[in-house]
């Protein structure tokens, strides 16, 4: 009964933990409900905890050249998702989709990541609790 | 794993299609997708897949169709599912076989594990029914901190303290002899942040008085080879249970009950003693879950570019004046 109790445990466990595989709070950052589309050219790069993080430079709606400071999951997260710190380069043409910053400006929490050669990976980590956060089945 | 080796093996295979359907195939965690997928031609595998990175930019950027085509284009509303790849992933069933068992008969902790502590809230670990026997000391400082809740040392790169866990894998490093238990035990944690645990297995008693530590002065024994008991006094009292900012004191006092009823699962059942702010002892229970064959700790430097606040707008609560 032990054994069977202890699996009953787990299973509920588990299926109760299904939003919590984040690592910051979302919610007190970025805004879900505000997205954001950014055409643009990788400046940095970095492959750095708690969260990897790139630069891209774009123009705004006026033309003036801005620079996003784009967040990702960490990198263990990301490279058990198939990322590696020789994914996205400087000078890279990239498109990134996600959720702007609440209060500074050109900031992202960056979703979906189209790389030069089209690949669209997923920035996030799985069940890391924003709006669109990756699904477990 | 499959896809990183792959990758790695040469860089210029990187961008070709077969090591793209390895990445797809790695998130459903199927060990090696070559034997997975024999009955169809790698042409068709190619159309498929061609055919899908087609779609993705599309479906990607479907989304932000009020504002969409040019450079910083903003938008309302949800995201959705982008169609990026690695957002859906697919786990295996939990392995149900029996667990494995040391030299000496002593069940074996080994594995990289996911979970076992509570993350959001601590009360999901309660049996059903119950609710935490807080003190009216301990709800007034749950009110505080939901108004402050970015004061969370969690987010500041600060240890999780026990019994709470991360998104990040952890291990059990028991079986240092190679011959059965060990006098010390080691819980190696990857995330948030990279850090240990010491549990002393020699028998030794904790001593009278303690400097107060975020993971304590742990003494363990083992139960009929079965269950890992760690006994932990000597903590801090900074850390929260959770992200609700369920609190502990000084006085806090951590029995754990560690037991692996498969392969696939451990149990962590741990009982919580706190005058200052419980009215009685209150016990919860959480599971943790073996991760894929192959994973391993990887390293977590989390003060290395902790730009938390700044999106958001919030101050470090550890340089407040």
């Amino acid at each position: 009964m032990r054994t069977r109790y202890g699996i009953l445990v787990a299973i509920f466990s588990l299926l109760g933990s299904g939003a919590a595989f984040a690592h910051h709070s979302f919610t007190t950052e970025y805004d879900g409900s505000k997205t954001f589309n950014i055409k643009g050219t990788v400046s940095k790069v970095e492959w750095t905890n708690p969260h990897a993080r790139f630069y891209v430079d774009t123009t705004d709606e006026k033309g003036n050249m801005v620079t996003w400071n784009m967040e990702l999951a960490s990198p263990s997260a990301l490279a058990r998702n198939g990322w590696t710190s020789r994914t996205l380069k400087v000078g890279d043409q990239v498109t990134v989709t996600g959720y702007a910053a609440k209060v500074a400006a050109y900031r992202g929490d960056a979703r979906s990541v189209i790389t030069a050669d089209g690949r669209s990976l997923f920035g996030g980590a799985s069940d890391d609790g924003r709006p669109d956060g990756g699904q477990t089945q | 794993m499959v896809a990183r080796t792959a990758v790695r093996r040469s860089k210029h295979t990187q961008d070709k299609p077969e090591v793209i359907v390895r990445q797809l195939f790695r998130k459903s965690q199927i060990p090696n997708p070559k034997f997975q997928i024999p009955k169809l031609g790698f042409g068709i595998w190619v159309l498929g897949l061609g055919i899908f990175l087609i779609a993705l930019p599309l479906s990607a950027q479907a989304p932000q169709g009020r504002g969409g085509g040019g450079a910083g284009r903003e938008g309302q509303g949800s995201l959705g599912t982008i169609g990026a790849l690695g957002q859906e992933v697919k786990r295996p069933p939990v392995n149900n076989s029996p667990s494995p068992r040391l030299p000496d008969g002593t069940v074996s902790l080994d594995g990289l594990w996911v979970g076992g502590g509570p993350v959001n809230d601590i009360a999901q670990g309660l049996p059903k029914g119950e609710t935490l026997p807080l003190l009216p000391a301990a709800i007034k400082l749950m009110e505080f901190r939901a108004a402050h809740e970015t004061d969370d040392p969690h987010l500041w790169c600060m240890p999780m303290g026990v019994p709470r866990s991360t998104p990040y894998p952890f291990r059990f490093v028991q079986d240092i002899t190679g011959s059965g238990a060990s006098p010390h035990l080691f819980i190696i944690h990857e995330g948030n942040i990279h850090s240990f645990r010491q549990i002393f297995m020699d028998g030794r008693k904790h001593p009278a008085e303690l400097d107060p530590t975020w993971f304590g002065h742990s003494i363990g024994h083992w139960e009929n080879k079965d269950t890992l008991v760690i006994d932990t006094v000597g903590f801090n009292d900074k850390f929260w249970f959770d992200r609700k900012g369920t609190p502990h004191s000084e006085q806090l006092h951590t029995i754990e009950r560690w037991t692996r009823p498969n392969m696939g699962t451990l149990v962590n059942t741990v009982t919580i003693e706190d005058p200052t702010y419980y009215a009685k002892p209150f016990t919860v229970s959480f599971a943790a879950r073996l991760q894929a064959p192959g994973d391993e700790i990887m390293e977590y430097i989390c003060q290395e570019n902790n730009q938390y606040g700044q999106a958001g707008g919030h101050e470090n609560p550890f340089f407040k004046k």
